[in-house]
C-alpha cells in the first residue's frame, strides 16, 4: 500500500514537472536576431511527397494553422510570410476556393507593410486562383468586390467583374453591376450595393453562396446603418460629454425612436472605447 | 507380400541454415516400410531426424533425395494425402477456434462431405474424450486437451495411414493411456499407425514394429522380440547388509537401497559372487538375469554413430 | 477451391476475434467522427475537411491493417507451424497462399466498408448531402489495398513478421512516391541510369494511380478510362506478386 502510494506520488510529481515545462517552453519564443518570428514551411513538393496521396489533407491542415496564426494579435511581421503560407496551400490543392479568399482577405486586413506590395499581392493571389479554377465566377466577383469596396480601386474591380461574367453559371447580376462601374458618371451607392446583394442572396443556389451573399449583404446594411448612426452618438457625446450607455439614452434624448437593428434583426451595440456601433452578425461560416 | 502403405527409400535432407552457417546433414540416406495394418514405432533421440522424417513424408520439407510413397501413391498427391491423418509434434493451434471449429476447419479442407460433417465432427470428439469442452476456444485449452484436439483432427478423415509426431509428449499417465487406447483402436480398425517417439515404454508396450533412427539413418528395424536379444548378459543379486570392501569379484554396478542392495556382474562372475558372498555370510535375497533392452540398444547404436 | 475459402474464412474469423483490429477500426471511426470537430474551425467550406480527413483516414487505417494484420495472420501462421496441418492435408501450397490473401482482403474490405459508411453519414450530417462518390473513393482505395496486401502476402512468406510489415510499409510510401521520382530522375544523365530507373519504376507499384480523392472532393469529372485501367493495373500486379509469393512458398522448407 505504502508502496503504491509512494509511486503514484513520484509519477504525479513528475507529471507536473512535465506540464510546468511545457508552460515554461510555451512562454519562450523563439526569434532571429532582428526580432523576427522564425516559421519553418516546407516547400511544396517536398510536402506533396510526405503526405502520401493526401495532399488536399495537408493543405487543409495548413488552412486551419493559418487561420489560427494570422487571428491572434502577434508582431506585424507575421504577414511576411502571409503569401508564403497561402502560396505553399493553394500550391498544394489548387482547388482550394477558401484558400485564395481567406489569404486575399487576411492580406487586406494585415497590420504594416507597404499598401502597394499588398495589393500587387492580394491581385496575384486571386489570379493564381482564378487561373486554376477556370469556372468558379464567385472567386471572380469575390476579388471583384474586394477591390471595389476596401481598396477602393474600380478599374481592377471591374476587370474582376468582367471576368466573372464570362464564366458559365455567372448570375445576370453581376452582368448589371458591371455595366454600372463602366458607366463612371453614376456613384455605385451603399444603396445599390444593398439592393445587389439582396438579389445575390435570392438568386444563391447553394449554402456556400447564401452564406457569401448574406457575410456582404450584412456588410453592406451594416455600412449605411453606421453611417446614421455614428453621427448621432457622436452628437450626444459633444451634447452630453459621455458616450451613451445604451441606444435608450438617445431615444430618452429624442434621437431616435427605437433600438436600431441590424439586417438580421438584432440590435447594434455601443462600443465602450471607441463609442462606436457594434455589429454582432450573428450567423455561422459554415 | 505384406500390403505397404508407407514406402520411404534412401531419404537425405540437408537444412543450409544461411550463408555464414555450416549446412546440417539431418537424413543421411533413410530406408523402411510400413505395412499395412500395423503400429510402427519410430524411435531415436531427439535430433536423430525422426520429425524432419515425418515433415518430409507430409510434404512440409522437400528431402533432396529419395523417394516416399504413402498408400502406393506419390507422397505429394492430393488422394494420398486424403488418406493421411497428421499430428504434429506440438499441437499448434488457432487460440481463438474452439475445437469443433478447429475440426470444421479440418472437414472443410480434407473436402469432406459437409451433410454428414456436424455427426462426424461429433463423433470424433467422443472418441478423443473432448465432447464436453468442444466449444471453448482452444486458448483455454491444457496441453492434453490440445494433443486429444490435434489427435482428433488426425482422425477426422478416417485415413487409412495415421502420422503421429512424439503422440504422447507432455502427457500425465492418463493422458499417454488414452492416447496409447486410441492407437490401438485405430490399429484394430485397420488403421496403419506411424507414429515417432523417445519414450522407450510406451514403443514396448503398442508397437508391432520398431524401427531405431540414431543420427539421420535407420540403425535397427523389426519386432521388439528380433531386436532384443534372449541372451543374458549378466545377473543382479539383491541381498540385504552392507557390501565388503574387499570384494574380489568385479561388479558392474552397486545400488544401495534402504531395505536391501543390488550388485550386477557379467554371466561368467556369477558363481565366484555367490561363493563370496556365501563365505561372507551375506544373504542373497534374489538373483535374476538381466537381459538386453530396447534402451541399451538405442544407446548402443547412439554411441555407435558417433553423435 | 473449398479449401481457399475455407482458408479465407477461417484467417477472416481470426481477425475478427483479435482485439487488435478493433482498436485499427475505432481509431478509424473516431478520426471520422472528429473531423466535424476540425471542421468547425475553419472559415468557410466545412464539407470539403471532413471529406479530406475522412479519405485520409480511410486510407491510413486500412493500409495498417493490411500491414499489421499480414504479420498477425500469415507470418504468424508460418512462424507458429499451424500451417504444418493445414499442407499434411490435401492443400496445395498456392491454395494456402491464396485463402491467407483473399481472408486479408475480406477484413480490409469489411474495415472500408464501415469507414466509408461512418464518413457517408457524417458528411450527410454536416452537409445534408448524400455524397455517392464516397463509395467510389472508397472503391479505389480498395484496389489500392488489393495490390499493397498481395505485397504483404509476399513479404510474409518471404522473411519474418516485423520485417515483412516494414517492407510493406516500404511499398505503401514508395508507391506515393514513385511518380515524383519518376520525374526527378528524369533529370539525371545517362540513358543507361534512366533506363535503370524505368525499369524500377515499372516494377514497383504506382499506388496514385489509385488516387481520386481530389477528384472527389472537388467534385470534378473522373474519365471512366482511369478508373477502368486502375482496375486492370490493380489485378495484374495482383496476379503477379501473388504468383511470385507461391513462388517462393512453393519451394520453401517449412521448420
Amino acid at each position: 500500500m505504502k508502496r503504491t502510494f509512494g509511486t503514484f506520488a513520484v509519477i504525479t510529481i513528475l507529471l507536473g514537472a512535465v506540464v510546468l515545462s511545457e508552460v515554461r517552453l510555451g512562454g519562450i519564443t523563439r526569434e532571429d536576431p532582428l526580432g523576427r518570428e522564425l516559421l519553418y514551411l516546407p516547400s511544396p513538393e517536398m510536402l506533396r511527397i510526405m503526405s502520401l496521396g493526401n495532399p488536399g489533407l495537408v493543405a487543409d491542415v495548413l488552412y486551419l494553422w493559418s487561420i489560427q496564426y494570422y487571428s491572434f494579435y502577434r508582431p506585424h511581421e507575421r504577414f511576411l510570410y502571409l503569401e508564403t503560407v497561402y502560396n505553399l496551400i493553394t500550391d498544394l490543392d489548387p482547388l482550394y476556393v477558401d484558400a485564395y479568399r481567406i489569404g486575399a482577405l487576411i492580406m487586406q486586413i494585415q497590420t504594416g507593410g507597404d499598401q502597394n506590395e499588398i495589393d500587387a499581392a492580394v491581385r496575384r493571389l486571386f489570379d493564381k486562383g482564378l487561373h486554376n479554377l477556370p469556372d468558379d465566377w464567385q472567386l471572380a466577383e469575390a476579388a471583384a468586390w474586394d477591390f471595389y469596396i476596401r481598396f477602393k480601386d474600380r478599374e481592377t474591380a471591374l476587370h474582376y467583374a468582367e471576368i466573372a461574367t464570362q464564366r458559365p453559371g455567372a448570375p445576370p447580376r453581376i452582368k448589371r453591376m458591371v455595366g454600372v462601374w463602366r458607366d463612371k458618371e453614376s456613384a455605385w451607392t451603399l444603396d445599390d450595393s444593398i439592393e445587389y446583394w439582396r438579389r445575390a442572396l435570392e438568386d444563391a443556389e447553394n449554402e456556400w453562396d447564401s452564406v457569401l451573399c448574406m457575410n456582404q449583404f450584412y456588410d453592406a446594411v451594416t455600412a449605411r446603418d453606421r453611417k446614421k448612426l455614428e453621427p448621432l452618438l457622436e452628437a450626444f457625446i459633444t451634447h452630453y460629454g459621455i458616450c451613451p450607455a445604451s441606444w435608450e439614452d438617445l431615444i430618452q434624448a429624442g434621437a431616435l425612436r427605437q433600438v436600431p437593428l441590424d439586417a438580421f434583426g438584432d440590435p447594434y451595440g455601443i462600443g465602450l472605447e471607441d463609442c462606436g456601433l457594434v455589429a454582432y452578425k450573428k450567423f455561422k461560416n459554415q | 507380400m505384406a500390403d505397404i502403405q508407407l514406402s520411404v527409400k534412401d531419404l537425405q535432407k540437408t537444412f543450409h541454415p544461411g550463408l555464414f552457417e555450416a549446412s546440417i546433414a539431418v537424413l543421411k540416406g533413410l530406408s523402411f516400410e510400413v505395412a499395412r495394418g500395423e503400429i510402427f514405432g519410430f524411435l531415436g533421440p531427439n535430433g536423430a531426424g525422426k520429425t524432419t522424417t515425418i515433415k518430409a513424408i507430409t510434404e512440409i520439407i522437400y528431402p533432396d533425395t529419395g523417394e516416399i510413397t504413402v498408400c502406393g501413391l506419390p507422397h505429394t498427391s492430393l488422394e494420398a494425402k486424403k488418406r493421411i491423418g497428421f499430428m504434429s509434434e506440438s499441437p499448434y493451434i488457432y487460440r481463438h477456434l474452439t475445437g469443433r471449429e478447429y475440426l470444421g476447419f479440418g472437414g472443410e479442407l480434407l473436402g469432406l462431405d459437409r451433410s454428414g460433417l456436424a455427426d462426424r465432427i461429433s463423433r470424433v470428439l467422443d472418441q478423443v474424450g473432448m465432447s464436453g469442452r468442444a466449444d471453448r476456444t482452444m486458448g483455454t485449452y491444457s496441453k492434453g486437451m490440445l494433443q486429444r484436439v490435434a489427435l482428433g483432427q488426425a482422425l477426422l478423415g478416417e485415413p487409412e495411414l495415421l502420422i503421429l509426431d512424439e503422440p504422447m509428449s507432455g502427457l500425465d499417465p492418463v493422458g499417454r493411456r488414452d492416447v496409447r487406447d486410441i492407437i490401438l483402436n485405430q490399429a484394430a480398425a485397420g488403421v496403419t499407425v506411424f507414429f515417432s517417439t523417445h519414450i522407450i515404454p510406451d514403443v514396448e508396450m503398442i508397437c508391432d514394429r520398431v524401427g531405431i533412427i540414431v543420427d539421420g539413418r535407420v540403425r535397427a528395424i523389426g519386432t521388439v522380440s528380433e531386436l532384443i536379444s534372449d541372451e543374458t548378459t549378466g545377473y543382479e543379486a539383491t541381498f540385504v547388509g552392507a557390501l565388503p570392501a574387499d570384494l574380489r569379484t568385479p561388479l558392474d554396478a552397486y545400488h544401495v537401497a534402504s531395505g536391501a542392495s543390488w550388485v550386477r556382474v557379467t554371466t561368467e562372475n556369477r558363481d565366484n559372487l555367490i561363493q563370496e558372498f556365501g563365505d561372507r555370510g551375506i544373504q542373497v535375497v534374489s538373483l535374476d538375469p538381466v537381459r538386453t533392452t530396447l534402451e541399451d540398444l538405442l544407446m548402443r547404436h547412439y554411441e555407435e554413430s558417433g553423435s | 477451391m473449398r479449401a481457399v475459402w475455407a482458408i479465407a474464412a477461417n484467417t477472416f474469423r481470426e481477425a475478427v476475434r483479435d482485439r487488435v483490429l478493433y482498436l485499427f477500426i475505432g481509431f478509424a471511426v473516431v478520426m471520422v467522427v472528429s473531423s466535424k470537430l476540425f471542421g468547425m474551425l475553419t472559415v468557410g467550406n466545412e464539407t470539403k475537411i471532413i471529406k479530406d480527413i475522412g479519405l485520409a483516414a480511410m486510407q491510413f487505417f486500412s493500409m495498417l491493417i493490411a500491414v499489421m494484420m499480414s504479420m498477425i495472420l500469415i507470418s504468424r501462421e508460418v512462424d507458429s507451424r499451424t500451417v504444418f496441418n493445414i499442407l499434411a492435408k490435401p492443400v496445395r501450397r498456392w491454395q494456402f497462399i491464396l485463402g491467407k490473401y483473399l481472408g486479408l482482403v475480406l477484413i480490409v474490405a469489411a474495415n472500408l466498408v464501415l469507414i466509408t459508411f461512418v464518413l457517408m453519414l457524417t458528411v450527410l450530417v454536416a452537409a445534408g448531402e448524400l455524397d455517392l462518390m464516397l463509395l467510389f473513393a472508397g472503391a479505389m482505395t480498395m484496389l489500392e489495398m488489393l495490390v499493397l496486401a498481395a505485397f504483404a502476402t509476399l513479404f510474409a512468406v518471404l522473411t519474418r513478421p516485423i520485417l515483412g510489415s516494414l517492407m510493406t510499409l516500404a511499398v505503401f510510401v514508395v508507391g506515393h512516391m514513385s511518380a515524383d521520382l519518376w520525374l526527378l530522375t528524369r533529370q539525371l544523365p545517362g540513358a543507361l541510369t534512366r533506363a535503370v530507373i524505368a525499369v524500377v519504376y515499372y516494377l514497383l507499384p504506382n499506388l496514385e494511380r489509385f488516387n481520386f480523392r481530389t477528384e472527389v472532393v472537388h467534385d470534378l469529372a473522373i474519365p471512366g478510362a482511369a478508373a477502368g485501367w486502375a482496375g486492370l493495373y490493380a489485378i495484374a500486379f495482383v496476379v503477379v506478386v501473388l504468383f511470385l509469393a507461391n513462388l517462393r512458398f512453393r519451394g520453401k522448407d517449412l521448420k
